[in-house]
């Protein structure tokens, strides 16, 4: 998993910015990692499996999975 | 009250004016835009005395309305050939707008090209001072002198060493509110080189002793400014810096548009190797993630004496504070401000340079010389993907750029001249460009929608004139769907002619992060704006009308569909890591203004 921005505080500590972290869950869905790690799914704005954005929380997941998440973010 | 102030360069002479009855609600880009619409002839030359600046301060520039001191330029530009506007923060939209001054046009030139002009302008006075002594030197010396002679604090936009040399990626700098920095750009499409072409080097005002322009319907106006105040704040974009457990909030204000490095790349659409590829490895060393790093860190070390910052405002009133100030690591001085996102593209990712400090001299060079930093990257790129010089040599490129300082370096005029001349002196067949002006930081084979925008657009390729990203990547204004089943056309539509009417009101374009997503924003803005002119305007029709004035000058400059076209390789190289190539069909991109 990689988490960017706002949401990096909930990545293990010393993490460098864009270093991924394994995380092992059993029920394999994007709802069940961001419940262990305690970010809410309001800040879980954007949300990646494989490069690719997913619409909701439910996707499944499977392992070897890179899962990204970023907060709102804006800029240009 | 509200006034346009035209300076005649050929006899050094200047007239007030009052605003014509049908410009009387516009200011910023409707302004500049109406204005050479109406009075430039659109097959002149935009280097010749035909051509004209307009200078036009937004609607609300010098209210308290959140965020809304930008100004804007227009003219004829000389890297595309077609009508430009080009916006920025700084501090001259405050001053010109607390003067009442609603544009400045500046036309002609004079016969002799021996003397360089600066116009001054404050309450009482108006002057066409010879400054020889500010031209041909770096800007961070020019705008240090300015301030050392005026003790007011005024604002100063002007050209640097690349537009008095008439360069095509000139752009128009201005200083920063605490005069540190000249980095405050209208940088795209060469305008600075139509200011250099007047003798003109800056344009210096001092709002001493005027007061703040005032609202036609008062109660209206505050209360829309409240709204529009509030919306702001609560946006997790826009909004404040830390949360209630000293946590970082906003975006904007930690990480300013930087933010976006690691999440366009995650996203396989950051175009790196000059847009061979959708992903840098180093990407996250030059994120705004990182540079928040360093400002932590210099902060620990060097306490009071660290120069650098995050949440910085870029003009005054601003409340969204996305600038920054990048300091060195060694010395926790300040280095450049800002580093935004496009620029930490244009000379970092795309060149593949991952070295923050290499970036950040780069972008401090193009603020010193007057280059607009997007096309000065896609420049060097030019430069690299012909094998002048290696991708990813920061050192190599450092120097290359340092030959546009050179008078007689015929490099330097080269590096200065943007990607399509460079490109094509060297041969290269892959040139990032729409009507002459390269590409910014989106790739448009995953991220259709701001193709769309590049082709269509009346500035040539141009991010921020239809900002379909905060739709396709950013989940701004509700869901996402799949960006593949988004009608593109009608996406960017609506984009460019909202941005029209931003662009013209004072307002920052980042405002749009928090009115689409919530409603009293949105009802802020309108508010502030008809409060203001005791008038109701329709954000569509007003920004529609715009682009119509601006399609109107490129139609009558000899631009048609045709030129509403993204180069060969795009349709034609699939980018990695998603492999897609752009494949909007062209009767799609003609869908856009099928009407104008």
């Amino acid at each position: 998993m990689k988490l960017y921005a706002t949401l990096r505080c909930f990545a293990p500590e010393g993490t460098e910015i864009g270093e991924s972290f394994p995380v092992e869950i059993d029920d394999g869905t994007v709802k069940q990692v961001l419940s262990k790690l305690g970010i809410s799914e309001e800040r879980a704005k954007i949300i990646m499996v494989n490069g690719v954005r997913v619409k909701d929380a439910d996707a499944p997941l499977k392992e070897g999975d890179l899962l990204v998440v970023f907060p709102p973010v804006g800029g240009g | 009250m509200s006034k346009i102030l035209r300076v005649n360069m050929n006899d050094m002479d200047y007239k007030w004016e009052e605003v014509p009855k049908k410009y009387s609600t516009y200011a910023g880009r409707a302004m500049t835009t109406a204005i050479v619409h109406d009075e430039v002839e659109a097959t002149c030359d935009p280097l010749r005395e035909n051509n004209k600046v307009v200078v036009s301060p937004g609607l609300l520039a010098g209210t308290p309305a959140p965020s809304s001191g930008r100004i804007s330029f227009g003219g004829k530009s000389p890297l595309t050939g077609t009508i430009k506007e080009a916006n920025a923060g700084g501090l001259s939209g405050t001053r010109l707008g607390n003067l009442g001054i609603r544009a400045i046009v500046i036309e002609g030139m004079p016969e002799t090209k021996k003397d360089w002009y600066s116009l001054y302008v404050s309450k009482d006075d108006v002057e066409l001072l010879k400054t020889n002594d500010y031209a041909g030197i770096g800007l961070y010396d020019l705008i240090g002198r300015v301030w050392k002679k005026y003790d007011t604090r005024p604002g100063i936009v002007g050209c640097g060493v690349a537009g008095q040399r008439k360069n095509k990626s000139a752009g128009i700098f201005g200083n920063n509110i605490e005069n540190t920095d000249p980095g405050r750009y209208a940088g795209r499409g060469g305008l600075g080189a139509v200011l250099g072409s007047k003798r003109l080097v800056a344009i210096i005002s001092d709002d001493k002793g005027a007061d703040r322009p005032k609202p036609k319907d008062k109660d209206l106006f505050d209360e829309g400014r409240k709204k529009l105040a509030e919306a702001l704040d609560e946006h997790p974009v826009t909004g404040k810096l830390e949360d209630d457990d000293g946590n970082p909030y906003g975006g904007l204000k930690n990480y300013g548009t930087n933010v976006l490095m690691n999440i366009l790349n995650e996203a396989g659409g950051l175009p790196s190797r000059g847009f061979s590829s959708g992903r840098f490895n180093g990407a996250s060393k030059i994120s705004g993630e990182a540079v928040h790093e360093l400002v932590d860190k210099t902060k620990k070390k060097f306490g009071d004496k660290a120069e650098g910052m995050y949440g910085h405002p870029c003009h005054p009133g601003c409340i969204m504070a996305c600038s920054n100030v990048v300091p060195y690591e060694k010395t926790g001085k300040a280095h450049v401000s800002p580093l935004e996102y496009e620029s930490a593209w244009s000379l970092g990712t795309n060149l593949v340079i991952d070295n923050l400090e290499h970036v950040a001299e780069l972008n401090r060079l193009c603020n010193d010389l007057g280059l607009d930093t997007i096309e000065a990257g896609n420049t060097i790129a030019m430069f690299m993907e012909s094998g002048q010089i290696d991708y990813g040599d920061g050192e190599a490129a450092i120097k290359l750029l340092k030959e546009a300082y050179k008078e007689d370096s015929v490099v330097g005029k080269l590096i200065s001249s943007g990607a399509k001349i460079a490109g094509e002196t060297f041969g290269v067949t892959r040139i990032p460009v729409v009507k002459g002006q390269s590409l910014p930081a989106y790739d448009p084979r995953p991220i259709r929608g701001i193709g769309v925008t590049y082709a269509t657009s009346t500035m040539g390729a141009d991010h921020t004139s239809g900002y379909t990203i905060a739709a396709e990547i950013l989940g701004i204004k509700g869901d996402v769907s799949d960006p593949r089943e988004m009608k593109k056309a009608e996406l960017s539509r609506n984009f460019q002619a909202t941005t029209a009417y931003i662009d013209s009101s004072g307002y920052c374009l980042f405002i749009a992060f928090a009115i689409l997503d919530i409603d009293k924003g949105f009802e802020g803005m309108t508010q502030t704006v008809n409060g203001f002119l005791g008038d109701e305007v329709d954000v569509t029709k007003y920004g529609l009308k715009v682009l119509e004035m601006e399609r109107d000058f490129n139609r009558n400059a000899g631009f048609t569909k045709e030129d509403d076209r993204l180069p060969e390789f795009f349709r034609t190289e699939p980018l990695p890591p998603h492999d897609v190539t752009f494949d909007v069909p062209d009767d799609e991109l003609d869908a856009v203004y099928k009407d104008m």
